[in-house]
């Protein structure tokens, strides 16, 4: 078998894709479908007292008009991190009461979309309605120490060493306070279910990140066994955390469908996905950074206002990766949840991560001007191979390597420390930034089956899901390397239930769990394949060796878990919750890593912020496949950019919800927004984390893209923004 | 669901003849990028379409004569890439590729694009929220509400929503006439005269009579549009509504200003003429100085909200950018 770094190959479904035959969740239309829409409450908070469904029943070809009233047989979801499957504990149309403004409040079911869209509006709701708190900065919105909010997976605040009194003593030091607004995922795939009853069985077709969770939890909410339930979803159009758990259409969709006794299709506008799903929370940090007069950071205060929902704690982990991004002398976190009637927010790419580089990175920078140190320099110099929280040694960390290649290829070296002091023949002021970003390389139990066949095909189910990020590539290349096959004879069976159980593929550690248990799979392969005692020749093809021993085909399963776990792992797994671990393994800390270099040009008169150029430099252990790869490094970066630049959820207090609630308001980057953005790879394998090496890539991608914007504008105008996004009236 | 009755006349004549016919939930069908996209918010809901894409008469542009002559049929994208607006008035030209995307400027006609409604969420996004343009007599929800968006010239108390519009902008700085026809025959009126502030009565935008039609738009081809750009600043590079634009147009002789055009858009209720703006550069050498002198006479008498007092220096800047642009063409 080969070693080394992995060939370039092409994306293995880019052709299925182009040409439309890649069939998405609710692409499917059973016969007999049926349609869904919702009505949605118009009031912040409060409790139905009355519905007119007189109206809408009226509309030809309604069928079915699904409220709180008729779903007394269904249980309500549970919170995934109080060991539940859905995004939040709050179930809409199962209860009369509104949490928040633009929530589901009836499910019209007809025999076609128009005319369940047109009875929803003819709904008339009467509320008794109540005050309400929709943002993180209402009046009454209280923070709540996070280590009193009660969870399945309590999170302490950090304290290393006597932070406050270091920082006191200091010789240099800042202090500075950064806020971000509320930030939606917006995967081009619309959150939607296709749920078909076939007598006892469902049938779901839905674009997840976690078909287990669907699974489990809609048997959980319909209270029917879970093996009376298959879910498929070979292919995401875009997940981002906003679909890794159950949403509020699921079951709905199955209910509705079993009263009916046809298929129904549930797609939940782009609006209302905006008011019933999760998303960014808002964050305030604080950030008390101390440094002596060589540069050595002597200590780091952090603290931290995040956003939840009333009915749920979504927890803050952010202090976890602020304490690692550099070796300070000191560190003490204190996190704060602020409960807001809103959907609980989630996991949105690099949940915690992009608000910590945004905040630290910032306060880095800032200190090194206090300092009149080069912005690379002070990053190399507090780098640390130790993690000061658990004492640990750090797996691998390259990124010192990532700053001097990625500084390297940017040309840094051109760039003169003075703000203001860069100034392009047009006349705009040229700013140059730098920022470094860190993910926590998470593991997880996986199961694989994998089945050899004589004609040369080679089929593997893993716990996994193919959301646009290259999974399915990555393992045609690690299988076709292991068996010593083409690519394009391996078919990976992904996100679907009828194969092994399958996991969550979120948290960067899609690949780090499955490509494990791909790796050990097609060990097993070929010693049941040598177990044939064929003698075949060496390097000889499974098909091969098949043919040798007269066989069609033949089976085998694997299963592998992170460092410190034991097949206890693969019960929760098994059951459709989750199990990852790390970045803080028995013997050594894990994470992924990122420096990103930003040229920024910004018009002198109107202010306008143009991003030409991004270098990101990027170390997620082995790179499986280069060309996914490079891809979602690029996405990475353009999702750092309108994270910086563009993307604010807009909350007027006196209704709630979110009024910029489309894409033509909700603002993302477009191509001409977009520069070059070149991409490098460290490419050295974790030599502890997982048998492949590999860490995580997705999310570390994007983070510290914002701060690395921002810095760059402070490098131009002189500018400090600390409120994400930065917009023209910021520079003004 | 709710029956729509559609008609697609197949000339103008009869066009007229089927709207006179019709009530008032009558809507006219163009490219349909408005009207299909509020329909779908549930703002227009009307009963009667008429169809007027058959009406080919309506489709023509002439570039060639002393008058630039669009019919309101013509599409948004085929009118920008007309070679003698390049050349003789870029303004205009750019003021339609800056606009939109490409797909929707190959749909949009130029009479639709001049009807554009706001997009001032309160009115766009229905219950729960007040709009006078929307409900009459439900209030204004923008005016102590996220108004980055709305105007500083042109509003009243029961409406501060911005007309949204390029074209419209560019077309008011160069003393436009449009053609109207309508069940008492054709009307010409000064462009500057469609569009009406909202007063009290924010829900009608235009002075447009029922049953009447933009047949044609008519722009003098005055040699000051030689010396012109739309200067359009956005939230992004592409693909959104101005924050603050500017049609500016400069005639120059002997080294001063003989003629100047300046309109904004993104900060008015109505496409906006700054005359008094235009008439302080007259016999004034162009200069960052005297730009931007005009820019801010421009927005000297803003009436400015909690979120959109930045655009009075941001609009001063775009003011003298576009002046100096303009100019760099004379």
């Amino acid at each position: 078998m080969k070693a080394g770094p992995y060939a370039e190959i092409p994306r293995v479904d880019a052709y299925e894709k182009v040409r439309g035959r890649a069939i998405y969740g609710t692409d499917n239309n059973p016969a007999g479908l049926a349609h869904g829409a919702f009505a949605t409450a118009t009031i912040g908070k409060g409790r139905i007292t009355a519905m007119d469904l007189s109206e809408a029943q009226a509309v030809e070809g309604v069928r079915l008009i699904v409220t709180h009233e008729e779903t007394e047989s269904l249980q309500p979801a549970r919170f995934i991190m109080q060991h539940g499957f859905a995004f939040q504990s709050y179930s809409p149309v199962l209860t009369p009461h509104v949490a928040y403004r633009g929530q589901p409040v009836a499910l019209v079911v007809a025999d076609t979309l128009q005319a369940a869209i047109e009875a929803a509006s003819h709904i008339r709701v009467s509320y008794e309605e109540e005050p309400f708190t929709p943002a993180l900065d209402s009046e009454g919105a209280d923070p709540v120490p996070q280590a009193e909010a009660a969870t399945a997976w309590p999170i302490e605040d950090i304290a290393v060493g006597d932070a406050e009194a270091a920082y006191a003593a200091a010789a240099v030091k800042v202090d500075a306070t950064y806020t971000m607004s509320t930030q939606h995922q917006n995967p081009m795939e619309l959150i939607g279910t296709v749920a078909a009853w076939e007598g006892e069985h469902l049938t779901v077709y839905e674009g997840t990140q976690n078909a287990g969770a669907c699974k489990f939890g809609l048997a959980e909410q319909l209270g029917i066994p879970a093996e009376n339930i298959t879910v498929i979803s070979p292919y995401i159009g875009g997940g981002f955390g906003q679909k890794n758990t159950t949403q509020s259409q699921l079951v709905l969709a199955a209910f509705a469908a079993r009263e009916l006794g046809r298929p129904v299709k549930v797609v939940v506008p782009r609006r209302q996905i905006f008011h019933d799903s999760s998303f960014r929370p808002a964050t305030r940090q604080r950030v008390r950074l101390s440094a002596d007069s060589t540069g050595r950071f002597t200590a780091a205060l952090y603290e931290i206002d995040a956003q939840t929902s009333m009915h749920d704690f979504f927890q803050s982990e952010h202090a976890d990766t602020a304490a690692r991004h550099y070796g300070y002398g000191a560190f003490r976190s204190f996190a704060r949840l602020v409960p807001t009637d809103t959907p609980t927010p989630g996991y949105m790419r690099a949940p915690f991560e992009h608000a910590t580089a945004f905040a630290i990175e910032s306060t880095v920078d800032e200190l090194a001007y206090e300092l009149g140190m080069d912005p690379v320099q002070i990053r190399l110099l507090n780098d640390t191979k130790i993690d000061i929280v658990s004492g640990l040694p750090h797996s691998s960390r390259h990124i010192s390597t990532c700053l001097r290649r990625g500084a390297e290829m940017f040309g840094w070296d051109r760039r003169t420390p003075e703000p203001r002091s860069m100034v392009a023949e047009n006349g705009d002021l040229i700013g140059m930034g730098v920022a470094i970003g860190l993910y926590v390389g998470a593991g997880g139990p996986n199961r694989a089956s994998i089945r050899a066949t004589r004609n040369g095909a080679i089929e593997i189910s893993l716990g996994v899901h193919e959301m646009g990020q290259g999974i399915r590539t990555a393992v045609a290349n690690v299988v076709a390397r292991h068996l010593n096959v083409a690519p394009e004879s391996v078919t990976a069976i992904l996100g679907d239930t009828r194969g092994v159980p399958q996991m969550l593929t979120a948290g960067s550690w899609g690949s780090a769990s499955s490509i494990p248990a791909a790796e050990a799979a097609c060990e097993a392969l070929r010693e049941a394949l040598d177990a044939l005692g064929t003698n075949a020749p060496e390097g000889a093809s499974p098909a091969e060796i098949l043919a040798l021993a007269d066989r069609d085909e033949l089976s085998v399963n694997a299963a592998t878990f992170a460092p410190g776990q034991n097949k206890e792992a693969l019960g929760e797994i098994d059951t459709g919750h989750v199990a990852p671990t790390g970045p803080v393994y028995p013997d050594f800390v894990t994470y992924s890593y990122a420096a990103h270099f930003v040229e920024v040009r910004v018009e002198p008169t109107t202010r306008r912020i143009r991003v030409p150029r991004v270098v990101s430099m990027l170390d997620c252990g082995r790179v499986l496949s280069p060309r996914t790869a490079r891809s979602q490094a690029i996405s990475g970066v353009v999702w750092g950019i309108g994270g910086a630049l563009r993307e604010a959820g807009e909350v007027d207090e006196r209704y709630g919800g979110i009024l910029n609630a489309d894409i033509a308001e909700y603002l993302v980057p477009v191509n001409a927004d977009i520069g070059s953005i070149e991409v490098g790879f460290i490419d050295e394998p974790d030599p502890l984390v997982n048998r492949s090496g590999v860490k995580g890539l997705g999310e570390v991608v994007l983070v510290g893209v914002a701060p690395a914007i921002t810095n760059a504008v402070y490098h131009a105008t002189g500018i400090r923004a600390r409120h994400l996004p930065v917009r023209i009236e910021d520079l003004i | 669901m709710q029956p729509i009755s559609y008609a697609r006349p197949a000339s103008l004549a009869s066009a007229i003849a089927t709207l006179a016919e019709a009530g008032p939930g009558t809507r006219v069908l163009a490219g349909g990028t408005t009207l299909y996209d509020l329909m779908k918010l549930d703002v227009e809901r009307p009963e009667r379409i008429v169809d007027i894409n058959g009406l080919e008469e309506l489709a023509a542009i002439d570039t060639s004569g002393d008058e630039l002559i669009f019919g309101a049929l013509a599409r948004m994208s085929d009118v920008s890439a007309d070679a003698r607006l390049t050349s003789a008035f870029p303004a205009l030209s750019e003021a339609l590729w800056k606009a939109a995307s490409q797909q929707l400027r190959n749909m949009a006609s130029l009479g639709g694009n001049l009807l554009q409604r706001t997009r001032c969420a309160y009115f766009r996004h229905g219950e729960p929220f007040a709009c006078n343009k929307r409900t009459p007599g439900s209030g204004c929800a923008a005016i102590e509400g996220l108004n980055r968006g709305h105007a500083l010239f042109g509003g009243s108390d029961a409406c501060i929503a911005t007309y949204p519009g390029d074209f419209a902008v560019a077309l008011v700085a160069f003393d436009a006439q449009i053609d109207i026809a309508g069940p008492d025959g054709e009307r010409s009126i000064p462009f500057a005269e469609l569009h009406r502030q909202p007063g009290d009565d924010p829900s009608n935008d235009t002075t447009l009579l029922p049953g009447e039609i933009i047949v044609r738009i008519r722009v003098p081809a005055d040699p000051v549009g030689r010396a012109s750009t739309y200067h359009k600043i956005r939230d992004r590079e592409s693909f959104a509504f101005a924050v603050v634009s500017a049609a500016a147009a400069i005639r120059l002789e002997a080294g001063v200003v003989t003629d100047a055009r300046l309109a904004l858009g993104g900060v008015a209720t109505v496409p906006w003429r700054a005359r008094e703006a235009e008439q302080s550069l007259i016999s004034k050498a162009l200069t960052p100085e005297t730009a931007r002198a005009a820019g801010e006479l421009a927005f000297a008498d803003a009436v400015t909200r909690q979120h959109n007092a930045f655009k009075v220096e941001l609009g001063a800047n775009v003011v003298r950018d576009a002046l100096l642009i303009a100019s760099g063409r004379a």
